[in-house]
């Protein structure tokens, strides 16, 4: 399945038109669907950037989320700013927090940095629950984002789904992404051949604390409502680790894939209340057990399908010194 | 002259003294071959001269400046390439992405420069038909090709290279032969881990022998390898004697 480049641009350009003019004929259950699979794409992508490119597997990125919604929240109603204020100010904090964050907890390789990370974000819930400035336990009702129309919020979520396939395609098709992806096949050989560890993954770490915490700021903000016990739970985590699990670690294609799943299934499994986490676990372990790399990897094995090709390939046309291209000259 | 000296090195694992004292000089466009027996301290030294082990005693002199202290990173972008004694190319990389790898995080290339560098390397180690193949789907000649490739990317002074020439067939290794020439011809020296006794013989200027973590003997290749030493080492010494 190779599409070449010109069919393969108009068939995204017609994926976005169909994407963008959904408000228009789709009904609003529809809309709603998509909304939440933009924001959950936009979170599994980045921590697909971090566990399957940067190594770097974090079970701490609802305290990105957390973060994100408490700062909306602030902004917006403890301050009484407007709601883009506070959208914007979000990923920022969360960025500085990430940075903080980093020094101790990137002096951990492996498991002991997978640990580090969820204590740091518990540590985070309990604060937040014993922090009067932010009510406490109870939580805050965000009132700014009643504004917002359903056309609204599914542009919004739109732009930070889409955006967050981009930021990581244009970031691996950098100098910076190459190091990204020879750091994610092999992490001492890319040492080494000098790619530099820390600065790498530090940014990784940075660029997924930026965009998660968006998402957790404009989650929060559509539900109208933060507190937390919700806000910072892990359930955030092992969502983004479902979706990027069974659509495939290491690739663009795979947490975008998962999102669909993921809500789809969601929504179909409410139906159930009592069985439904039993299903998700039932179905993520036998995606893992037939298809390890997930259901993209699989694809990508048996059939080379790539979407998103990050890949370099020799751009001057050699010299005709060889015998078969001066043939075909004559 | 000599481009590296290196002298007492030392290094310990704790009460494992891998290398007790080990002294030599690398002269510029020479290929020195290293032999010995198996734990004889080979690719440990190797590690040591790159930066990926700290030795324990010893100085290393590059260009006659003290390198001991400098960090992996450092010695890189000094002009140290190395090749591993198990290829390790970025599985899912393509071939010509590899040697990128080399050349934009190994020398400070942009990424357009080190494009059309890693397309003549290609050319050079004979890799290029295959430069958008996977790295991982590349069979263990073109492997080793790319480890060299890879190196090279980073526009080393100084190649060190693991058994480079190891599980390849008689004309295979005369291919790597080959390059070896090539790029001594481009003032690139070498030091040479080896088994192979073809590439010490043809390939290399001068052997040394390394055992029990000593330099035992060093010299031209053919007098090193008929020596007393060496097949003391190898065979164990004559009781009689």
């Amino acid at each position: 399945m190779k599409f070449n480049k010109p069919i393969k641009v108009a068939i995204s350009v017609l994926i976005l038109i169909v994407l963008l003019l959904m408000p228009k004929w789709g009904s609003d259950r529809f809309i709603n669907i998509f909304i939440l699979i933009f924001l959950y794409m936009s979170m599994g992508q980045m921590w697909n950037l971090l566990a399957g490119y940067a190594g770097l597997v974090s079970l701490g990125q609802q305290m990105f989320i957390g973060i994100g919604g408490y700062t909306v929240a602030v902004v917006c109603q403890s301050y009484n700013l407007p709601l883009w204020v506070g959208l914007i100010v979000a990923p920022f904090v969360c960025t500085l927090c990430a940075l903080i964050i980093s020094l101790p907890i990137f002096k951990m390789s492996g498991d002991f940095f997978t640990i580090g990370s969820w204590i740091v974000a518990e540590a985070m819930l309990l604060f937040f629950t014993n922090w009067s400035f932010v009510k406490y336990g109870f939580g805050f009702t965000i009132s700014a984002g009643r504004v917002l129309t359903l056309t609204h919020r599914y542009i919004m979520a739109l732009i930070l789904g889409i955006g967050s396939v981009l930021v990581v395609y244009i970031a691996l098709r950098t100098k910076f992404g190459l190091g990204i992806m020879a750091m994610r096949d092999n992490e001492g050989v890319s040492k080494v051949r000098g790619v530099k560890i820390y600065r790498t993954k530090l940014n990784c770490f940075l660029i997924s604390a930026f965009i998660t915490g968006l998402a957790g700021g404009a989650m929060h903000l559509f539900d109208g409502y933060i507190q937390p016990y919700a806000a910072f739970s892990i359930d955030w985590t092992v969502t983004m680790v479902f979706m990027v699990i069974i659509g495939g670690i290491g690739t663009i294609e795979g947490p975008i894939l998962g999102a669909f799943i993921y809500v789809f299934l969601r929504q179909y499994l409410l139906n159930f209340p009592g069985v439904s986490m039993l299903i998700f676990g039932a179905i993520a372990l036998i995606i893992i057990l037939l298809a390890p790399k997930g259901i993209v990897g699989l694809l990508q094995d048996r059939t080379g399908f790539e979407l998103f090709s990050v890949r370099r390939s020799i751009k001057a046309p050699k010299l005709p010194d060889k015998p078969e291209s001066a043939s075909q000259n004559t | 002259m000599a481009i590296l000296s290196v002298s007492g090195l030392a290094i310990s694992f704790g009460s494992n003294h891998v290398l007790k004292s080990v002294n030599f000089e690398l002269n510029e466009t020479e290929v020195l071959g290293v032999i010995g027996p198996n734990g004889a301290g080979k690719t440990v030294m190797l590690n040591i001269l790159t930066g990926l082990l700290k030795p324990t005693a010893g100085s290393i002199v590059y260009m006659g400046a003290d390198i001991t202290g400098k960090s992996l990173y450092d010695r890189g972008r000094m002009g140290f390439g190395r090749t591993f004694q198990i290829p390790r190319p970025f599985e899912k990389l393509t071939a010509y992405e590899n040697v990128m790898v080399g050349g934009i995080f190994g020398d400070g290339l942009s990424e357009k420069a080190a494009g059309s560098k890693a397309s003549e390397i290609l050319e050079l180690i004979g890799l290029y038909p295959k430069a958008g193949v996977f790295a991982g789907k590349l069979g263990l000649l073109d492997r080793k090709r790319l480890e060299i490739g890879v190196a090279l990317a980073s526009n080393p002074k100084i190649l060190l290279f693991d058994e480079v020439a190891g599980g390849l067939t008689e004309s295979e290794v005369v291919e790597i032969l080959n390059i070896v020439l090539k790029l001594k011809a481009d003032g690139v020296s070498f030091i040479w881990i080896e088994h192979v006794l073809k590439t010490m013989l043809e390939g290399t200027d001068r052997v040394m022998c390394l055992a029990q973590g000593r330099d035992v003997v060093c010299g031209l290749p053919a007098e090193v390898l008929a020596s007393k030493e060496v097949s003391e080492v190898y065979l164990g010494a004559d009781e009689d004697e």
